[in-house]
């Protein structure tokens, strides 16, 4: 791959306890006992993963996965850790699209001149995720992987219309449409044995403009509702816009101008369409946020960002 | 130069830089979790995920035939060992107490109540056994809210307390209510609730226990407020005479007022090694901490104040009901203090005062920073709801209900004297250094741009220690010092620092006194074979009560050894003086005599029989202070917010605070334990909630869910320091260590009522997160 990922100080130091691979790991605080095995490639980690394929899950960054086991809200009889394979890291390009290494951290992806030329809202939605020490561990492979309701990725995801490569030791590799690829809280649609490997996502084309909000408890923390759009301008009307919401749903949802109603309004008259999406969701309750209190939030927050969008797209930058 | 005057204080008053910084801040602290002891012993627990339920059978045979268990106890085999009787509330004199055992026997009474205990050689494994313990249980219904623990519909939690109902309703009348409320032109009511909330400390509760089976000496490293009273815990639930319990305190990571005493699960752990004969540890985890470790605060409140046209308060009526959780706690003591303290410092006439507590199914009431807040909290809304009532801007109200400062002092309705009170000098210097007419002209243009600015005000007081004779002290807060013949002065006392920075301050004060460099003196802490008796750390004693108990033994001990030294050197004391640590003066040998060498001269004379009758040959001193004349804390804060329509996110514009903690020992010291209780008051407000859902399960058990500010909530804090009235001939120190946390919420409060008041809202509740904010403001549907 192209661009290297800056080299990360040691995975294992602090945060996680330095494991020796192919261990009984009872040895290690919080976590239920698992076997922790560390491949050195992909091939061996796909054959790790497929030998074990119920009994197994895949360690990335470790920074949802982790805490899921310290609560032992999980309980993976194998630990097949990423953080070996060299080949999963990585930020290139290729017909038109952004090919990023599963592995790549968020933080790298944050950093890269590639990332804020040809994807720049990406970095913009990146910044919104926990804090530098989380990015720097956390992986984009990982947080799509998750499916976490509330991220920002799957949202970024949706509405750039990645597409995600998936391989296994047995069928081989099939790539699957962001749009197709979130399920249901947590839920994807990558199988027992397969491991996420690349994401490819095409550039933002010139002409358009993009923009990320979030409203979160404090900085830093998961979104109550975040809107991720892409929108291109032409004299004032709008072309074409997607918006992707997160926090909203059981999973990041996606609209389309048609959807939205918004092909050929004029850019700058989007609260009619935002209440009308917010009618549409069920949004979900929980301690930081009743459901009405979301849905209001998609009213304020989607005109904000689309007018966003749209002037960035009118000022000619894509940003 | 005459013996016995202090020399000019070079430390006192000045942010000298802690002595405790360098080992904090360079990680090299030593909390229980860092102690290495060999053969150590590691437990987790077993916890209950009901709220309420019988437990039928507890099965710990598989986990105790996992590798690496050395023992399993269950709640029967623990109680052979150690009595939950004794505990923190016996000791502070509570009566109707139910009995418990220290891990479930019968009944589970909230989640994460301890039903066994697994002793294993790493602490890993000791949680993975915990999980292969089977519990049989029938559950019952959980009892959450004050009204279900009243109608009396829902099973007891405690058998043998019949009831859900704790104590009360219990009133007391001050002065002639009936009369004020007669004269009054209106009645101002109101239904204000305080949230629970908790203490979060950075280290959770801790323990390392270590029984010697040679000595049938038990020792204990303990996170705590207060060792000997850890001690006197430890000792009595495990039914040990106390001079065979020792316990140790290192650094201690916060606490807030959780840490008093020893709880259920420390005294376990100390059972647990006298039984195995191996030192046993237990380190609470966030889980444990959040779910069970203890919390503070749900209270709430009926209140009609007795108001006049013209703003003045008469009186109030207050019926209050605290929520104390399931086992016993903080709630019932704690009552007296919000009674007597819900006038402030306000010339009210009249005060009727009725309050009840009940038992839930939730984590256990404890103390927490400025236990008795909620006084200053309903008092200061209510204040403000005084004002819309009548139109009235609420700093003019407060003006004109302060209490003057008079001769002789005026008294609280309750009856504490108002002594040396600066509570309206401290409103009016906030009154110039914010421009409140011009903050009015700019929050009505903002206004009109759709924007909502508000700002708050609150005042308050704290007995830290209050005034004397009066309230006389509980009890007399002891120092002891000595001189080494390494020319060090120890002084040792019962506190226990925990954040306060106390072996910096105290050092200032005996380094003053006794005329010795700062860095001549230490100050001991921590250990029940050293320190003197008292209870620890807590309701801001130190500054007043231990920092004038290092005062007077520091000059005690001075005095003892200038005599000496003018025995010795056949000289008059008054002709000497103590200086940077040397004796000086007329007849002292080349004019300067180090203490490190008086203390060997001294040692030589007694050997040879030199020193005559009558003198104080002792290099050691003890003193016992009452607290003097005793005075006020308090203060006023201020602060600006603004309130986001679109999001109902709250910023902190501005915070600013002119404060009266007596004379500054150390204003870096107070600046900080200020601003630290003014995060947690923002926190209060915006961000904490301890929330159960109606089948007592514990939604706020992780930091995901319980949210604490963190750098980027937290504004900068403006501190200005009030010129004291100084009511001692000696100690002016007072406490300060709780005043932010109690003043900083309603101080939010009343600003973001201020700023949402143009929409309707009215504010009668403390935690103002964004969706509450938005119901209230009417722009979002309320829930059902
Ligand atoms: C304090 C804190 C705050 C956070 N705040 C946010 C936030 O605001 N927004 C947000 O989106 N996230 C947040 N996160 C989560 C963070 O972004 C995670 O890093 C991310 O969601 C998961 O990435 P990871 O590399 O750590 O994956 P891991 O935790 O290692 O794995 C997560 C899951 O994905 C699976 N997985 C990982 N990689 C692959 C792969 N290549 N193929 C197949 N399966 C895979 C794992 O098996 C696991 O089930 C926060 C985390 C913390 C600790």
């Amino acid at each position: 791959m192209g661009e290297q990922a800056p080299a990360r100080p040691g995975r294992y130091s602090p945060g996680l306890p330095r494991l020796v691979p192919g261990t009984y790991a009872a040895v290690v605080l919080k976590l239920p006992p698992f076997v922790y095995l560390a491949p050195a490639s992909l091939e061996e980690a796909l054959s790790l993963h497929a030998d074990h394929e119920d009994e197994s899950r895949v360690l990335a960054g470790g920074q949802s996965l982790i805490p899921l086991l310290a609560l032992r809200l999980a309980r993976p009889e194998y630990l097949v850790d990423l953080s070996r394979i060299g080949e999963l890291e990585g930020i290139s390009e290729e017909d038109g699209a952004v090919c990023i290494g599963a592995m790549t951290s968020e933080l790298a992806l944050e950093h890269s001149h590639l990332i804020a030329e040809r994807l720049p809202l990406l970095p913009q939605a990146l910044s919104f995720i926990g804090h530098p020490a989380i990015r720097s561990r956390g992986t984009l492979g990982g947080s799509l992987a998750h499916g976490d309701p509330a991220a920002e990725l799957p949202a970024v995801a949706l509405v750039l219309g990645a597409q995600l490569v998936a391989e296994s030791r047995d069928r081989g590799r099939r790539t699957i449409a962001a749009r197709d690829f979130f399920l249901g809280p947590f839920t994807t649609a990558l199988q027992g044995d397969e491991i996420l490997t690349e994401i490819r996502i095409p550039w933002q084309a010139p002409g358009t403009g993009s923009c990320f909000h979030e409203v979160a408890r404090r900085l830093g923390d998961f979104a109550m509702v975040g809107v991720a759009a892409v929108a291109r301008v032409e004299q004032g009307m709008i072309r074409s816009c997607r918006v992707a919401l997160t926090g909203v749903a059981d999973r990041a949802v996606l609209r389309t101008d048609g959807e939205l109603g918004l092909t050929g309004e004029s850019a700058g008259s989007f609260d009619a369409a935002a209440r009308r999406l917010a009618e549409e969701l069920n949004p979900p309750a929980d301690l930081h946020g009743s459901a009405p209190y979301r849905r209001h939030l998609v009213r304020t927050l989607v005109p904000r960002v689309l007018e966003r969008a749209c002037q960035a797209a009118a000022a000619g930058a894509i940003s | 130069m005459i013996a016995g005057r202090p020399p000019a204080e070079r430390y006192t008053g000045s942010s000298v830089r802690r002595t405790e910084d360098l080992r904090l801040l360079t990680g090299r602290g030593r909390y229980v979790a860092d102690i290495q002891v060999p053969g150590l012993l590691h437990c987790a627990f077993n916890r209950s995920p009901h709220a309420h339920a019988r437990v039928l059978r507890v099965q710990t045979d598989v986990a105790r035939r996992a590798p690496g268990v050395v023992a399993v106890f269950d709640g029967w085999q623990m109680a052979k060992l150690a009595s939950a009787a004794g505990g923190m509330m016996e000791l502070m004199g509570e009566t109707n107490l139910p009995s418990f055992s220290l891990l479930a026997t019968d009944k589970v009474r909230l989640v994460g109540d301890p039903v066994a205990m697994v002793v294993a050689e790493t602490r890993a494994i000791a949680e993975d056994a915990a999980e292969l313990i089977e519990v049989e249980y029938e559950e019952l219904p959980a009892v959450m809210t004050a009204a279900q623990a009243r109608d009396g519909s829902l099973p007891p939690i405690f058998e043998d307390l019949g009831s859900n109902v704790l104590f009360g309703p219990d009133q007391k009348v001050f002065g002639e209510v009936d009369r004020v409320f007669a004269e009054a032109d209106r009645i101002v009511k109101a239904r204000i609730a305080q949230h629970r909330h908790q203490n979060v400390p950075m280290e959770g509760r801790a323990i390392l226990a270590t029984f010697d089976q040679a000595t049938g000496e038990l020792v204990a490293h303990a996170a705590t407020q207060g060792v000997n009273t850890s001690r006197q815990i430890i000792a009595a639930q495990l039914g040990m005479p106390l001079e065979k319990v020792r316990v140790l305190a290192f650094d201690i990571g916060g606490s807030f007022g959780l840490k008093f005493g020893a709880s259920r699960e420390e005294v376990a752990c100390c059972a647990a090694s006298r039984e195995l004969l191996r030192p046993v540890r237990w380190i609470e985890d966030r889980l444990e901490n959040l779910t069970v470790s203890g919390q503070a605060r749900e209270e709430s409140f009926d209140v009609e104040a007795a108001v006049t046209n013209e703003g003045e308060i008469l009186g109030m009526r207050v019926e209050m009901v605290i929520d104390s959780g399931a086992y016993p706690g903080f709630a019932p003591g704690i009552i007296s203090t919000i009674q007597e303290m819900i006038p402030g410092p306000y010339r009210m006439r009249a005060l009727s005062f009725t309050a009840s507590g009940v038992i839930t199914n939730k984590a256990t009431y404890v103390a927490y920073r400025g236990p008795w807040a909620s006084e200053t909290f309903v008092r200061e809304r209510l204040i403000d709801l005084v004002a819309a009532e009548l139109g009235l801007d609420p700093f003019e109200v407060r003006l004109r209900n302060l209490a003057e400062r008079g001769q002789p002092p005026l008294r609280m309705v309750t009856g504490p004297s108002l002594a040396g009170l600066t509570a309206k000098e401290s409103l009016l210097r906030m009154g110039e250094i914010f421009n409140f007419e011009e903050f009015r002209r700019h929050q009505a243009a903002m206004r009109a741009q759709g924007r909502y600015l508000g700002v708050g005000v609150a005042t308050y007081i704290e007995p830290a220690p209050g005034p004397r004779p009066e309230t006389p002290p509980t009890e007399l807060e002891w120092a002891r010092a000595s001189l080494g013949e390494d020319g060090v002065v120890s002084v040792f006392t019962a506190q226990m620092p925990h954040g306060q920075s106390h072996q910096t301050t105290m050092a200032q004060i005996a380094a003053d006194q006794f005329g010795v460099d700062f860095e001549q003196v230490r100050v001991v802490v921590g250990d029940t074979d050293q320190v003197p008796e008292g209870f620890g750390t807590g309701g801001s004693r130190f500054a007043s009560m231990a920092g004038g108990a290092a005062l007077h033994v520091s000059r005690q001990l001075r005095s003892q050894v200038l005599e000496l030294a003018a025995q010795i050197l056949d000289v008059s004391p008054a002709t000497i003086d103590i200086r940077a640590g040397e004796v000086v003066g007329d007849g002292v040998p080349d004019g300067r005599l180090p203490l490190s060498e008086l203390v060997k001269l001294a040692r030589a004379a007694a050997a040879e029989g030199r020193i005559p009758q009558g003198t104080e040959t002792s290099l050691e001193a003890s003193f016992g202070f009452d607290g003097g004349q005793g005075g006020w804390s308090g203060g006023t804060h201020c602060c600006v917010v603004e309130v986001d329509p679109e999001t109902g996110r709250v910023r902190v514009d501005r915070y600013m605070v002119v404060e009266d903690c007596g004379e500054v020992i150390n204003p870096a010291v107070v600046e900080g334990q200020i601003r630290g209780g003014v995060a947690q008051g923002i926190g209060a407000v915006l961000l904490e909630r301890s929330a159960y859902d109606e089948w007592g399960q514990y939604l706020s058990s992780s930091f995901m869910d319980y949210l604490l500010p963190t750098t980027t909530d937290v504004p900068n804090i403006e501190i200005e320091h009030l010129q004291t009235i100084p009511l001692d001939q000696d100690v002016n120190f007072r406490g300060v260590g709780e005043g932010g946390m109690i003043v900083a919420p309603p101080t939010i409060c009343n600003a973001i009522a201020d700023a949402i008041a143009p929409s309707g809202a009215v504010v009668l509740e403390q935690h103002l997160p964004p969706t509450r904010i938005l119901e209230l403001m009417g722009i979002i549907p309320q829930p059902a």
